[in-house]
């Protein structure tokens, strides 16, 4: 089944004296689920737009199916967009729209009318053809985008932040869709988002960026349970990363305590990055902790709470289902497989501390990841 | 309070619209008015509308106009939606500025605009001049005119510059507004950008391009003095022609005109807005629309084809009208190009245009008849090369001076047989001793016009023009020759004396006049107007415009004063460098044949120097009216001998002499 699709090999884009994109090497299989993950600014769009044939890469190469395609123009390519904002034709209907790619191919009345009818069933939107796109909500704009794309039969379709203007409970419900509607059809899908959990949610491959160069590519799993360095173990999910030292293989310490672990390969006594992730955090009492502190703040999140934990000056976040009431004493055991050790690397230091945690944690990453949802630095 | 505030708010609100809008409606009356006047209200007509589609000069314009209009439109949108395109399409830092110097022409006065395109035509014109020179003179294969001028190419090619920054303007917030991503989606469908362009971009910004061509259309509709610099002295626009009313006679005709503008620039307005009400409305409707849509797959079947149908049927109405407009152009252009044509200049209101007609129809050369204001500003436009006539009617003594400075080209006479019908005694006249330039057209006196309701007893010299118990009342005539001339005549000396003394005693005589207060104003044409409604007593103009005054009001009279007058002859003569000589030479024999005397001199009333007209129109004139002509008309077109014998003619002056009048001329103040 693995059969290599799309290479892009050693690109790079610069604008002016901006380095975009910083040598990229990455390749995408057929029928391959792959999500560009990353922070504003991260290259991921980028990287979408060198693929979609809208850019073209400063140096570096860029394969398909084992030719070369950085100077075929975007109209000749065997792949099909879904742009952010849907960036469907105000002018047409539903139907018009869809059709749009099938007419300038001039197929046959009939075939059109066949195929484009047939994919508006795929996307659940039958009945709508005449409708201008004006009187659709942002959903159903979204799915005419996506049967617009895939009417063409399209190898590869690639897809910017689709998902970006929708409201939560439509994006879990587009998720679902799109994952099946990847699988019915058998297309690579090469999708870009901030969302993790989206992100982790539909694919088979994740690749996480930032600064114009991929930190991580892995599946789901891997990307979450083995980060490669601090700014991926903090992007993907909560992290509590902490100064380390690898007394031995299997062997971390922290806090001047010798913690078990499953991971090796290290020189002796190299410094480390260490991931615990809040839910790998099991609460005891105080005297059957292998750390002790004090707990400064207690949010209550539905399924669990989220505990802020001072370690003698270092705040961990924890989430547990056990109620630990603001200013009592605990403590902390962690499993072998709990604790993951990193090498240091140039975002050691500069993630995973919650010193500074607040109850909109939430708001403010969303707010500092992704201003106005829009991948403005890629853009020029 | 509060009510009081809102009377007195609404009477402001009143007074306001009525300042906006009462030279509008008064125009729009007038324009129905059954008499000349633009004054006094005869009853209703809609003769000035016939009138005007049956005048020539206007038609013609309009036409031009129209052409112009049109042409300039559809090139500078096309033009402007690439510019904009192409401006959106770079990047921030070059777009501003790019921007900034594309918007600069539309708050560039216009005036400025108008100078500089001439400017660069003349130096093009020059450069290709020099060229075409020197490619002729290396092959003889292919011969290119070595002399081009200002014309229907130029006046297009302006108003197409200036057109183009509007369409950007109406244009490029369209694109601003439009998502970029478009583009893109367009071409990912499998669009080639220009596809891109036809079947996204530009149904996208449709309404910008629509209102971009409406204002462009409308700026060069109105447009006048870009076209007035650049069009050249044979084509003219209707803002160019009405202009040229306005300078002459004001006949209600200019009502109508105007009239027709004001509807034609209201009703554009009022399109672009029903397009804009219309298209929110459907948006509206649309928005509106976001109801369950289960009823609806039933008609799919039918909708499919009808999609696919209406497109074809627009683009060829589309296809249709492009073609209508190329083949209107190319004809257009063929006709221009291949039809004889004779450029003439003459006087307003100095020919029955009817001639004009027939003597196309009978040698299928085709006239372009302009005129110019008076002797002075025809020189001024001759001598900055400006004019490009074949033939003009100066009088007299400018006759001489274009002689003197070698303007004129000699006639064939062979060619002019209707030359034998000009009476002897308008031959070999001192301005062409040796008559080998020219042609009497017309010829007539100057004398006093005035209102016997408004003087005590009749008037019969030129001290009339002087006397301060006509103060305020009288007009003098806005012409430094004729005006100076006045006064030497009534101080006993030649109108063409160069002594200093005489001449600065003379102007003496009027500055003291128009110090008392005597003068109402400097008149040219404007004379009619004033003197038909009565506005003043007395005036001085020529023998046969009193009698197209007398037409509409019967209480004027004329009288050649005692102490004498000017009896002025104007005479067709053709330009050194006309290019259609032999056109020039068809036309000045045509206008000198008794039958068009005889049209003429009914239609201008001025005398004729042919000498069979004039004694076949007292019969003429009973056959056409029905009514014997009176002793008095004819006396005043003809001029008994008696009278003429108190006349002198123009005689050019020397250039110190020409300086002095100027001078003197400038520093009377009325």
């Amino acid at each position: 089944m693995a059969k290599e699709l799309i290479r892009l090999s050693d690109c790079v884009v610069k604008f002016d004296d901006e380095i975009i994109l910083d040598r990229l090497n990455l390749y995408i299989n057929d029928r391959e689920f792959l999500t560009l993950l990353g922070p504003s600014g991260c290259g991921k769009t980028t990287t979408l737009r060198i693929i979609g044939g809208f850019l073209t890469p400063t140096s570096g190469d860029v394969f398909f199916d084992g030719q070369r395609i950085n100077d075929v123009p975007p109209h000749k390519r065997l792949v099909n967009t879904v742009f952010q904002k849907y960036a469907l034709f105000p002018h047409l209907n539903v139907f018009e729209n869809v059709a749009f790619g099938l007419r300038i191919a001039k197929v046959s009345n009939d075939e059109v009318k066949q195929r484009v009818l047939e994919m508006l069933e795929i996307v659940n939107l039958k009945g709508f053809e005449k409708r201008p796109i004006s009187a659709l909500s942002g959903g159903q704009q979204q799915r005419v985008a996506i049967a617009r794309a895939l009417v063409n039969r399209p190898k590869v379709l690639l897809l910017d932040e689709p998902l970006g203007a929708l409201d939560m409970r439509l994006r879990k419900d587009m998720q679902n869709e799109l994952k099946r509607i990847q699988q019915e059809l058998g297309i690579t899908f090469i999708y870009v988002t901030h969302d993790q959990e989206e992100a982790l949610a539909m694919s088979d491959t994740v690749v996480v960026m930032d600064g114009g160069r991929i930190q991580q590519i892995g599946t789901p799993e891997d990307i979450y349970n083995e980060p490669k360095n601090a700014f991926v173990a903090d992007f993907i999910g909560e992290s509590n990363i902490l100064d380390g030292v690898m007394r031995a293989d299997g062997v971390v310490e922290l806090f001047n305590r010798r913690f078990q672990c499953l991971d090796g390969g290290f020189a002796p006594d190299e410094p480390v990055d260490v991931v615990i992730r809040p839910e790998d955090v099991d609460i005891v009492s105080e005297d059957q902790g292998q750390l002790k502190g004090v707990v400064t703040q207690v949010t209550f999140k539905g399924v669990h709470y989220d505990t802020i934990v001072d370690f003698s000056g270092f705040k961990w976040l924890i989430q547990t289902t056990d109620y630990c009431p603001v200013g009592s004493r605990i403590g902390i055991k962690i499993d072998p497989d709990g604790i993951h050790v990193m090498k240091k690397s140039a975002y050691s230091g500069m993630f995973g501390d919650y010193s500074s945690y607040s109850e909109e944690y939430d708001e403010i990453g969303d707010a500092t990841m992704e201003p106005g949802g829009e991948d403005s630095g890629d853009e020029e | 309070m509060r009510r009081k505030r809102n009377g007195a708010g609404r009477l402001l609100m009143a007074l306001v619209f009525l300042f906006l809008y009462a030279p509008i409606f008064l125009l729009i009356i007038f324009s129905f008015n059954a008499g000349n006047s633009s004054a006094v209200w005869q009853g209703f007509s809609l003769g000035w509308y016939a009138q005007l589609f049956q005048d020539r000069l206007v038609m013609e314009s309009v036409y031009t106009t129209l052409l112009v209009s049109i042409l300039a439109t559809v090139i500078s949108t096309v033009a402007g939606v690439f510019a904009a395109v192409g401006l959106f399409g770079l990047k921030r830092r070059w777009r501003s500025p790019l921007m900034t110097v594309s918007n600069l022409p539309t708050v560039n006065a216009d005036i400025v605009t108008g100078v500089s395109l001439c400017l660069l035509f003349a130096a093009v014109f020059q450069g290709w001049g020099s060229f075409a020179r020197w490619f002729n003179s290396v092959q003889s294969a292919v011969e290119l005119p070595a002399r081009l001028t200002l014309g229907f190419t130029t006046l297009l090619l302006a108003h197409i510059a200036f057109d183009i920054p509007y369409v950007i303007l109406n244009v490029s917030p369209r694109l601003r507004q439009m998502d970029k991503n478009l583009i893109d989606a367009a071409q990912d469908l499998g669009c080639t950008w220009f596809q891109a362009l036809r079947k996204v971009i530009l149904p996208e910004i449709k309404p910008g391009v629509v209102s971009g061509a409406l204002i462009a259309f409308t700026m060069s509709v109105d447009d006048f003095v870009i076209s007035y610099f650049t069009a050249g002295s044979a084509t003219s626009t209707l803002s160019m022609t009405i202009y040229g009313m306005t300078k002459r006679r004001v006949s209600p005709e200019i009502n109508a005109v105007s009239t027709l503008l004001f509807a034609v620039v209201l009703g554009l307005l009022i399109l672009s807005n029903v397009l804009e009400a219309r298209q929110e409305k459907l948006a509206e409707q649309n928005a509106a629309l976001q109801r369950p849509a289960e009823y609806r797959p039933v008609k799919i079947r039918s909708a499919a084809p009808k999609v696919t149908k209406k497109p074809w049927f627009r683009r060829t109405v589309a296809a249709v009208a492009v073609c209508a407009l190329i083949g209107s152009v190319v004809a257009m252009a063929f006709a221009v190009g291949f039809q004889p044509v004779v450029n003439v200049c003459s006087w307003g209101e100095y020919i029955d245009t009817d001639l004009i007609t027939q003597f196309e129809e009978e040698t299928g050369i085709r006239v372009n008849y302009q005129t110019a204001e008076s002797n002075e500003t025809l020189y001024s436009l001759l001598k900055s090369g400006g004019g490009d006539y074949d033939v003009i009617v100066p009088s007299d003594y400018m006759i001489s001076q274009l002689i003197e400075e070698d303007m004129l080209a000699p006639l064939d006479y062979s060619l002019i047989p209707n030359f034998s019908k000009i009476d002897p005694k308008f031959r070999n006249l001192p301005y062409d001793p040796d008559n080998r330039y020219t042609v009497p057209y017309a010829w007539g006196t100057l004398g006093i016009i005035y209102n016997t309701t408004m003087v005590d007893e009749p008037i019969d010299s030129w001290s009339a023009m002087f006397d301060e118990a006509n103060a305020g009342q009288v007009l003098l005539i806005n012409n430094s020759r004729d005006a100076l001339g006045i006064a030497l005549m009534y101080l006993g000396y030649s109108v063409n004396t160069t002594d200093e003394n005489e001449i600065r005693e003379a102007y003496q005589l009027l500055a003291d006049a128009a110090e008392r207060g005597v003068y109402q104003g400097k008149v040219m044409d404007e004379v009619f107007q004033t003197m038909e409604g009565g506005n003043a007593a007395i005036a001085t103009y020529y023998a046969g415009d009193y009698l197209t005054m007398r037409e509409n009001n019967e209480d004027l009279a004329f009288v050649v004063p005692k102490e004498g007058s000017n009896w002025f002859v104007d005479a067709m003569c053709m330009l050194k460098d006309a290019r259609h000589p032999e056109e020039a030479h068809a036309w000045i024999n045509f206008m000198a044949s008794t039958d068009s005397c005889l049209a003429n001199l009914d239609y201008i009333w001025y005398g004729t120097a042919n000498q069979e007209a004039i004694e076949q129109y007292p019969a003429y004139y009973e056959e056409l009216y029905d009514e014997e002509l009176d002793q008095e008309t004819f006396d005043i077109i003809q001029t008994p001998p008696e009278v003429l014998e108190r006349c002198e003619m123009y005689l050019v002056l020397p250039k110190e002499t020409r300086n002095l009048y100027k001078e003197l001329w400038i520093s009377l103040g009325v």
